[in-house]
């Protein structure tokens, strides 16, 4: 009863979230956009990538510089797992015989792609989660540039630092949404579960935690390894949509990116973590296109180049100003108007 | 054998000696008071019963057996509990979810906890606060709070560090019935460091009196009242003064 009561209480915001979601596929697919589809398509991965950054980083309070690794990681197990196995030779001769024949579809490719973040995510969980503040985060900023130094040397196998081509690009629209509402639901789950709220007490409280009988290295690992997983199927799905993958594609202006959304959002909130990709995502795009020139009567107006970066930094600084919690702070959309609530708060009020 | 006891506990900080030689001993059921001037190491020994310190000497025994290695969640996990100066509650976290958090800490699951954090805010007379969100509550409703969560799971003992600081006559009288229910209903042995000394006084069936890390003074409430030595370390002289006591009805 109890448990059913916490899952109703709270199952809005990740439908609210979803439906979101879908609004923005619904008008992608609407517009017939070829660019349009491809800019949603960019930013349901972002919104799988930065819901994984909140798995972690929202309930555990650990700032982590280091989960664009696992992205790598399921971006390159796409690459072994679909690219044709004659191109595969060619660029990748090192590989394995049984993984040089596979060639799988791009569902299976994000399915293996989590899987093999989230082992890699327990091995080195398994050391990190012991530090705590900036310790725990600069450890995770080496583990980012350890991938990152070990899939830019080892030629055989990941290429270096050459661009691995060929992996078959996924063009609808569906299997990101799909993706994204999934990880959504995933992190929701986690969040409601007796591992999540252990976890935000940990982050709040660590000693009173301690002394409530919570393992907090064990609660944070279950974190890292189910937000490794989330971040290596949103890594492999970011390969299927560009077709291709170097090791600086996940790394530092990934980090960076997905980072700013997570903290603009607020990051102790999934809904801030969704809204956080929408907004920036949405006030990109719109920058892009004063860029690129829009027609004004007879004449185009542009924006010089760089404004773009420049305008994003500002508002930023301007949201971070006025709500330094992030745009959500603590809070998620219920739906309800009373105070909005938590994930995994009964709300008993 | 069945009580928590530490037995000859020493600790030092750097060459500084926190605690030397320390014993004392709760039994299931029974109120044990520790009072001692402030810095006269009573939080350090908490700190050591619950797994926070590791003891340099001496040694942290359960109904026997050590607890000499272990973590504070595994100390809680045999049936250890504390609470804290000033609370700690999670106080972005809701009355129910902070005693819940026990329960699933527990390993319990999240059904099964938040049926006994009801149950145990009904037990305590606070289930009107299981919604409210525990930063906005007052102060003593917070160390009410605090008490619950520390009670999930029904600890063999219970350690609460300070409890009544900052509280009214009525207030810590009423905190004071709900200790020997703790002790009185679920059989819970009780320590007690409480710089309210006349409510350890009229509470503990024994009291323990620490100052600068070691024990001057132990025994029943007539002893303490009466001893020159416990005078002397709150007062910093023999003067001729009474220990207040805190009427409480049993």
């Amino acid at each position: 009863m109890a448990r059913a009561s916490i899952l109703r209480r709270t199952i809005a915001t990740p439908l609210i979230l979803s439906a979101l979601l879908l609004g923005f596929a619904l008008i992608a697919w609407a517009s017939g956009s070829r660019p349009f589809n491809q800019t949603v398509i960019d930013i349901f991965l972002q919104v799988i990538l930065v819901v994984g950054l909140y798995t972690f980083i929202g309930n555990s309070g650990v700032i982590s510089f280091g989960h664009i690794a696992f992205a790598c990681l399921g971006g390159y197990v796409a690459a072994w797992t679909t690219i044709k196995p004659m191109m595969k030779g060619i660029a990748m001769p090192g590989l394995p015989d049984w993984l040089m024949q596979m060639e799988i579809p791009y569902w299976a490719a994000a399915l293996a792609g989590g899987a093999f973040a989230a082992f890699w995510a327990l091995v080195f969980g398994a050391v990190l989660m012991r530090l705590s503040g900036i310790a725990a985060s600069i450890a995770t900023f080496a583990m980012l540039a350890m991938v990152n130094a070990i899939y830019s040397n080892w030629s055989s196998v990941t290429a270096a630092t050459s661009s691995v081509v060929g992996i078959p690009i996924v063009r609808s629209i569906w299997p990101y949404l799909i993706a994204a509402i999934l990880a959504v639901f995933v992190a929701w789950a986690f969040s409601v579960s007796r591992f999540g709220l252990a976890l935000r007490a940990a982050r709040e409280e660590p000693t009173a935690a301690a002394a409530s009988g919570v393992n907090i290295p064990r609660v944070r690992l279950i974190a890292f390894v189910i937000s490794g997983a989330i971040m290596g199927a949103g890594g492999a799905l970011y390969a299927h949509s560009i077709g291709i993958v170097t090791p600086d594609t996940f790394y530092l202006g990934l980090t960076f990116t997905t980072l700013s959304m997570l903290v603009v959002g607020g990051m102790g909130s999934l809904s801030g973590a969704v809204l956080g990709v929408l907004i920036l995502s949405s006030l990109i795009q719109v920058l892009r296109w004063l860029e690129a020139g829009v027609q004004v009567g007879t004449g185009t107006f542009a924006l010089p180049g760089g404004v773009q970066e420049i305008a994003l930094g500002a508002v930023m600084i301007l949201i971070l100003m006025f709500r330094p919690a992030g745009i959500m702070g603590n809070s998620e959309l219920t739906g309800r108007r009373a105070r909005a609530e938590k994930p995994g708060e009964p709300g008993h009020a | 054998m069945n009580d928590l006891r530490a037995d000859q506990v020493s600790v030092a900080f750097a060459g500084l000696k926190a605690l030397s030689r320390v014993d004392l001993a709760v039994a299931p059921g029974r109120i044990v008071g520790l009072i001692g001037p402030n810095g006269a190491g009573k939080t350090t020994l908490v700190n050591v019963l619950t797994g926070f310190q590791a003891a340099t000497e001496g040694a942290v025994l359960m109904e026997g057996q050590s607890l000499a290695g272990l973590k504070p969640h595994e100390v809680r996990r045999r049936g250890i509990a504390r609470t804290f100066q000033g609370g700690r509650l999670f106080r972005d976290l809701t009355v129910i979810d902070n005693l819940e958090v026990t329960g699933v800490g527990l390993g319990q699951s999240r059904a099964a906890s938040i049926a006994e954090a009801e149950a145990m805010l009904d037990w305590i007379g606070i289930a009107h606060l299981a919604g409210r969100i525990a930063g906005a509550l007052p102060y003593t409703d917070e160390r009410r709070v605090a008490i619950g969560r520390a009670l999930i799971g029904r600890p063999r003992f219970l350690l609460l560090d300070e409890p009544a600081a900052g509280m009214s006559a009525q207030e810590a009288a009423d905190l004071s019935a709900l200790i020997r229910r703790i002790a009185g209903e679920m059989g819970c042995g009780v320590l007690l460091i409480e710089h309210n000394v006349g409510l350890v006084l009229g509470l503990c069936d024994h009291i323990v009196v620490l100052d600068s890390g070691a024990v001057i003074e132990t025994g029943p409430p007539e002893v303490i009242r009466a001893s020159e030595k416990v005078r002397h370390a709150y007062m910093g002289s023999a003067a001729d003064i009474d220990l207040p006591v805190l009427e409480v009805e049993a």
